[in-house]
């Protein structure tokens, strides 16, 4: 669980969309709602946008240095899933440092 | 009036020409919406001897088939057993308990002419004009103060209705002056219109009219008093809605007049509604008088900005010039009324205009130049300087487009500081439901006890205020204020001024607790001043505490509010515009300042460049480098979030100052001279951005509730509360931002209404 220490190192902003009621976004409320509180707490200075809005489909953005963003939609992922994809981006965002 | 009267004349024969000819047609009255629009007017000589008109009137007519509610309502019936019937015109309706006569009628179609009768204000019944004729009642009734009863025969098209109409209608205009083709209400005259419809074609009135000498009112509204019927509709408005008791009726008889007892200016900040409440034109405004004729202005749907709370409005202009800007119904938000900040800022929109691209040359002046150069120089300022010395500030006024433009532009650069001003330099913008009023603004009207934190929300936000003093009239909820000494209209308990207080009622230790802990819907409402505090994650977190304690966050309930400033607020935050660095502004070498102008920028160094794109020349301008004209509210199609998290969009009403272009525009201009291109042309382009941002910002006119972040674990913080009380938020409710500082209007309101 290294890389959660990383997130606020490789990305400039995180975003989390996902509709408050569908079940499409279940997975990822529970995901937000198990992990915001770990993630905040190891990196306060990182701006996490939880967005939710009605019918939306779930997606994950991370935002790197000089503006550039990752997208993943996450609808049918699984929360274990959802933590691998946002390990995935983290490192991702290392290289783009370099 | 001889006018008047061959053009009274001219509409009956085309009138019952043309519904003659059309009866002869099968099928036309049920087929033909805009028959219900035709109101029969039965010629006079008939009506001077009623009793002979009824006698000899034929066997009833077939009765008009059963038409749809006034205005498309609705009604909702909770108990069926609670409905009644009452048959209008001889067709029955469903009603609810309670409903009065002129309900019952509107909502079987019958549109009933009134003047005192108001749907949100109480009942009066003192001008006489609803009067109707009910089966069995010796006498018309007024139809506005008679509660319907199961079975009552309402006739509202009788020749004894008509009569009493255009009896009444006689009298009202004995005293009311023949002065309309030099009044302001022309052509949206109520007592013009229903006389037209209702009244005599002659008056046997031969005395001299009275008159009545004008009040005094302030620089808002003016007032004709001889015009004044006494509806005491402005008297019912100001201590219902507005909650000041400034307005009265004085004398008897046709001594009567409205006033305000003692010379004294109207002191609410709601003032202006008493301009679109008066039927006649007794009480019309001020800065627009004999400026336009309602007939010659175009109206445009929009947004009002000066505040976070979005009052519907519409913006009447006529050619290139705003004339003036009225309300537009919307309940959740501003029900019929807008605040006189709202209603009376739009002469600011045409003084203090930047409108040329503008460079300051080395003499210290600014001189006109071109897009191109303009551009050039602020692409090549902004080469010249590390990423981390870049800052971008959005302004009070700026919509959601332009800011996502310039933190998309800023982020390309390799800045990450990009704010909007009002929100601190810290702020949380992680959960929505920590700077969003989560009850929402209607939703206050269930809550019984009110904790105001640093917040004064009659100057903050009028008509959030005009909801609690509802609720308040309503059903005595108890209102408890922590902060500075501040004006209210309603009872409040003033509990302290700072975070003891606050401390005190985590605690239990205050009186107060007992009030908050046994409410079934507290709504506590944390003013956004206290977003600039050093200390506000801890004042937050004891919030949070108190809100627990209270019960004020449950799945059906959230009480726990925060009440915006500014119109970009809630919108800068759902697009993330937080500063990486609290000092940025300290170490800042180009700073880019879109429409801000309360940044203190005192602490900027002195070798700064500084790019000032706006629409006035405001604050920001004295210290800029290079000037770049954008378009206003009034001319720009842009999205707002307000403080309710419901996003509206303004609509273009004028056309734009000079060479001056939409925000998002310019920024997007900059970024191909820049060489750094973003990937969007059109506001289509930008508004699919953003819905990767905050996609409840494309739900127009939606309020995407905060629901889930409003139970999710935040991490606690290891911030203490300072002993510092809280601050004003609102110095100034007349001048808060660059367009209401540019306005006359409101610094002479500034000047008459607040000097205590």
């Amino acid at each position: 669980m290294a890389w959660r220490g990383q997130l606020s190192k490789n990305l400039k902003e995180l975003r989390v969309l996902f509709c408050q009621s569908s079940p499409a976004s279940a997975q990822t409320r529970e995901f937000v709602q198990k992990n915001y509180k770990d993630l905040k707490t190891l990196n306060p200075k990182l701006p996490i946008l939880i967005r939710e809005c009605s019918g939306v489909e779930p997606q994950l953005w991370a935002r790197f240095d000089m503006g550039v963003e990752r997208g993943f939609y996450l609808e049918g992922l699984t929360e274990t899933q959802i933590e691998k994809v946002l390990e995935e981006v983290t490192k991702a965002g290392a290289t783009f440092k370099g | 009036m001889g006018l008047g009267l061959l053009a009274l004349r001219a509409s009956r024969t085309s009138l019952l020409g043309r519904s003659s000819s059309a009866i002869s047609r099968p099928g036309f009255e049920s087929g033909n919406p805009n028959f219900n629009l035709v109101r029969w007017i039965i010629s006079t000589p008939e009506l001077q001897k009623p009793e002979a008109a009824t006698a000899s009137e034929p066997a009833a007519p077939p009765p008009p088939p059963p038409r749809t509610p006034v205005g498309g309502a609705r009604v909702h019936i909770e108990k069926p057993e609670d409905a009644i019937e009452v048959f209008v015109d001889g067709y029955p309706v469903k009603v609810p308990k309670g409903m009065t006569v002129l309900q019952a009628c509107e909502l079987a179609g019958v549109d009933i002419p009134r003047f005192c009768y108001h749907n949100r204000l109480s009942i009066a019944g003192n001008c006489r004009m609803c009067l109707v004729e009910v089966e069995k009642s010796p006498k018309p009734v007024a139809s506005c103060a008679m509660p319907a009863l199961p079975g009552m025969k309402i006739k509202t098209d009788t020749p004894i209705a008509k009569k009493a109409r255009e009896g009444v209608m006689e009298f009202l205009l004995m005293n009311h002056p023949l002065d309309c083709p030099i009044c302001d209400q022309g052509g949206e005259c109520d007592l013009q219109d229903q006389s037209m419809a209702f009244g005599s074609d002659r008056g046997r009135f031969t005395e001299m009219k009275r008159s009545v000498v004008d009040k005094n009112l302030g620089p808002l509204v003016k007032t004709v008093m001889t015009r004044c019927i006494q509806c005491t509709r402005c008297v019912r408005f100001a201590t219902e809605v507005a909650g000041v008791e400034d307005l009265g009726m004085l004398g008897r008889g046709s001594g009567e007049e409205i006033g305000t007892y003692v010379e004294k200016l109207m002191s609410s900040e709601l003032s202006g509604n008493v301009i679109d409440i008066c039927p006649v034109g007794a009480l019309t405004s001020k800065p627009f008088a004999f400026k336009a004729r309602n007939w010659e202005l175009k109206g445009t749907e929009s947004i009002d900005v000066t505040d976070a709370v979005g009052s519907n409005i519409r913006i009447d202009s006529r050619g290139p010039e705003v004339m003036r800007i009225t309300p537009r119904l919307n309940e959740d938000i501003n029900e019929e009324w807008i605040s006189d900040k709202t209603r009376f800022c739009y002469d600011g929109l045409k003084r203090q205009r930047l409108n040329d691209p503008m460079i300051r040359g080395p003499d210290g002046r600014f001189k006109s130049v071109s897009w191109r150069d303009a551009l050039a120089v602020v692409a090549e300022a902004a080469h010249q300087v590390t990423p981390e010395e870049i800052v971008g500030i959005a302004g009070k006024l700026s919509d959601a487009e332009s800011m996502m433009v310039l933190k998309d532009l800023l982020n390309k650069m390799g800045s990450n500081n990009v704010w909007c001003e009002g929100n601190g330099m810290n702020p949380q913008a992680d959960l929505r439901s920590g700077y969003l009023m989560n009850s929402s603004i209607s939703g206050l009207e269930k809550a019984d006890v009110f904790l105001l934190v640093g917040t004064q929300p009659r100057v903050e936000a009028p008509m959030v205020n005009a909801r609690i003093c509802k609720t308040i009239r309503a059903t005595k909820a108890k209102v408890g204020y922590i902060g500075p000494p501040a004006e209210f209209n309603y009872d409040h308990q003033h509990l302290g001024s700072g975070p003891q207080t606050l401390q005190e009622i985590a605690e239990g230790r205050h009186p107060f607790c007992s009030a908050l802990l046994s409410a079934k819907n507290p709504a506590i409402i944390v003013g956004a001043g206290l977003f600039e505090r050093k200390d506000k994650d801890a004042i937050f977190s004891t919030i949070e505490s108190i809100a627990k304690q209270a019960k004020a966050v449950r799945s059906d309930w959230n009480g726990l509010n925060v009440l915006l400033l500014n119109a970009a607020q809630a919108a800068a935050l759902d697009l993330g515009l937080v500063p990486e660095s609290e000092n940025a502004l300290e170490t800042a070498k180009f700073v880019y300042l879109m429409g801000a102008d309360d940044v203190d920028l005192e602490k900027l160094p002195s070798d700064a460049f500084v790019v000032y794109q706006g629409h006035h020349g405001d604050k920001g301008v004295y210290r800029s480098n290079v000037i770049l004209p954008s378009s206003a509210f009034s001319e720009k199609e842009g999205t707002y979030e307000n403080t309710e998290g419901c996003t509206q969009q303004t609509l273009p009403a004028v056309p734009t100052v000079g060479d001056a272009r939409d925000d998002w525009k310019i920024l997007r201009a900059l970024s191909e001279v820049s060489g750094l291109r973003l990937n969007y042309t059109t506001l289509g382009g930008v508004r699919t951005r953003i819905s990767t941002v905050a996609p409840n910002l494309v739900h127009m006119d939606e309020r995407e509730p905060a629901s889930f972040s409003a139970t999710l674990a935040k991490p606690e913080t290891q911030q203490k509360m300072s002993k510092e009380d809280f601050g004003v938020a609102v110095e100034n409710f007349y001048m808060t931002d660059a367009i209401t500082r540019a306005s006359k209007i409101m610094a002479q309101c500034s000047a008459s209404l607040l000097k205590k």
